[in-house]
């Protein structure tokens, strides 16, 4: 049995009496401790998936089941990034941190809450922004707290919606090699399940186990591709293999050679 | 204050110079001219014929301006003594204008317009009198106030929240709110056994509906990402309502909050003019049907006074509990 199975998903959207449809029979499913990218052009409907996942949305058809059971609504299962707003402005990183663990684990008093944020804030290189409020943190350090929370929460899976879409690309490198060591590990606990939408082929490259493309008018799965490079990676070596470089153009030509068809010219200028 | 931008335009000049730039900063204010001219008119002989008690006026002065200087040796930021002098000039300011208009030239009716010495020494001889009657419109307008504030605020809450799905709520809540409160009165007074509750009733409906529509607007208008992220966080009911909504709406309680505590100001006086037999409206009430208007002035600055004080405690509440915002 799969972690997450994806079957036939449709979501409608019903807006001024004209229905758009986001999602059309979206089946695909997801290993035990796989890193998943969802990548595609905007308007493919690849946070729609997300949203669905997390249980803040519904879908009009299909569903989804995570170790076998329907999704209903949000769980306790699944942590999440987004790429804005999942931090709460008015508490302090090590508050947002304790925030999270406090709702999935009822039973830990404050003083052991506060103790496992700031291990976590730590492994994110934020332990001297502890007490700081996210209006007095850049955009990538709020993200570090965002994923602190998320996997100081040690859910099962995590979700991740664009978490590095606005951060600028040195920064955006430099969180994705956290991100792959903090999910990497020491080997000591099981890798949790990520499910992460992105626009940046690369990012879905250097990340993943497997990309599944999708494209959009109506959202659907386009091609799913495994990628074949063995862990733990190192970019600066991985980008200079000749594999690496066919691998990436040859999903960059899956890419345009989508939307070239739907725009029907050859001469697309992206 | 020109002074003040220089220093500020100028970092880069001789120590013992920025530190003479520093001193002049704090202490070359127009605020210790409008000193020197408030001792200075005293020399003007009087007009009137009655006593001013103008060594009242004089020995606040010099207290004032003691105090001045200690300030302006103490405070840090730049800002806040400015802030800090320019209310002390205006003090001045006015206190010159009324000497000059009631004691050296007499062109106001004394018995409207007494000479300040006159309300100074006043205030001295009611002293006990008015902190009595300070206390008890204070406990009115905290008791009023804060009960709204118990009420209104987890009210506005749910009513928001369900509002958000749409409801009258919001409707009812205007209709009822352009009530001018002072029309409850009446039914107060009919309905509520003590002058005192009826007064706590008028403040409370005062507070009651600004804080409620704040509140209200406040959680229509939290982002529905701030949301969306507490819930997949999980949060239940009560936890979204009172962990999120309500820190992410309260900016917008404040402004409810505000307008609530100056309405309820206005109306106090107007609620302890009624039959009530303590308080500042009281007062002010008792002694203008007598006419003694220097008491009346004397109530009237102490309600001034009161004001700005609550206010200047409720503005440090404000800002510390949105000290996350920029």
């Amino acid at each position: 049995m799969s972690k997450i199975e994806i079957r036939n998903l449709t979501v409608d959207y019903t807006e001024k009496k004209k229905s758009f449809t986001a999602l059309k029979n979206v089946s695909f499913s997801i290993e035990e401790g796989e890193f998943v990218s969802v990548i595609g052009s905007s308007g493919c409907g690849k946070s729609t998936l997300l949203s669905i996942l997390e249980g803040i949305n519904t879908p009009t058809d299909g569903e989804i089941l995570i170790n076998g059971e329907p999704v209903t609504g949000t769980g306790t299962d699944r942590g999440v990034v987004f790429q804005h707003y999942s931090l709460f402005p008015w508490m302090t990183a090590r508050k947002n941190v304790a925030f999270g663990i406090k709702q999935v684990n009822k039973s830990a008093g404050r003083a052991e809450r506060l103790k496992v944020a700031d291990e976590f804030l730590e492994k994110v290189g934020l332990e001297d922004f502890k007490n700081k409020y996210p209006s007095q943190l850049s955009g990538g350090m709020q993200q570090r707290v965002a994923i602190a929370r998320a996997l100081a929460m040690d859910t099962e899976i995590l979700l991740m919606d664009e978490p590095f879409g606005a951060i600028d690309a040195k920064n955006r490198t430099i969180l994705q090699e956290l991100l792959l060591k903090l999910w990497e590990g020491d080997g000591s606990s099981a890798r949790k399940t990520v499910v992460f939408v992105t626009h940046d082929i690369d990012e879905a490259i250097f990340l993943s186990d497997k990309i599944v493309m999708m494209t959009a008018n109506p959202g659907r799965v386009y091609r799913e591709i495994s990628v074949p490079f063995d862990r733990p990676r190192n970019r600066k070596e991985l980008v200079q293999t000749r594999e690496y470089n066919k691998f990436r153009n040859e999903l960059l030509a899956l890419f345009y050679s989508d939307i070239a068809s739907k725009i029907g010219g050859e001469e697309v200028v992206l | 204050m020109d002074i003040q931008t220089n220093a500020v335009a100028a970092p880069a000049i001789k120590p013992d110079k920025k530190i003479k730039a520093e001193f002049l900063r704090r202490y070359l204010r127009v605020v210790h001219a409008l000193f020197a001219v408030l001792l200075l008119i005293q020399l003007l002989p009087d007009q009137l014929t009655t006593d001013t008690c103008a060594s009242y006026v004089i020995w606040f002065a010099v207290g004032v301006e003691v105090f001045t200087l200690i300030v302006s040796a103490l405070i840090k930021k730049p800002a806040s003594l400015n802030l800090f002098v320019d209310i002390v000039a205006f003090i001045y300011g006015l206190l010159i204008a009324w000497i000059l208009a009631t004691a050296k030239f007499n062109v106001l009716k004394p018995a409207l317009f007494p000479p300040p010495g006159k309300v100074f020494q006043q205030f001295i001889e009611d002293y006990d009198k008015i902190i009595t009657n300070v206390f008890s419109s204070v406990g009115i307008i905290l008791q009023g106030y804060l009960l709204a504030l118990v009420v209104a605020v987890p009210l506005g809450l749910f009513l928001g929240w369900s509002a958000r799905l749409g409801s009258a709520a919001t409707y009812i809540s205007k209709f009822l709110g352009a009530i001018p409160p002072i029309v409850y009165i009446p039914y107060g007074i009919a309905l509520l056994p003590t002058f005192r509750s009826v007064s706590v009733f008028v403040i409370f409906l005062a507070t009651f509906w600004p804080v409620l529509s704040g509140t209200m607007s406040g959680v229509m208008n939290v982002e529905k990402k701030t949301i969306d992220s507490a819930k997949v966080l999980n949060v239940n009911k009560f936890t979204m309502l009172f962990s999120v909504i309500l820190p992410a709406s309260l900016q917008q309680i404040f402004i409810g909050c505000n307008q609530g505590l100056t309405v309820s100001f206005v109306l106090l006086t107007s609620a302890e003019m009624i039959g009530a037999q303590s308080g500042l409206g009281y007062y002010i009430k008792n002694y203008s049907d007598f006419g003694d208007y220097t008491r009346t002035i004397v109530g009237l600055i102490v309600v001034g006074i009161v004001i700005v004080f609550i206010s200047f405690i409720f503005n440090r509440i404000q800002k510390y509990l949105l000290r996350w915002k920029q």
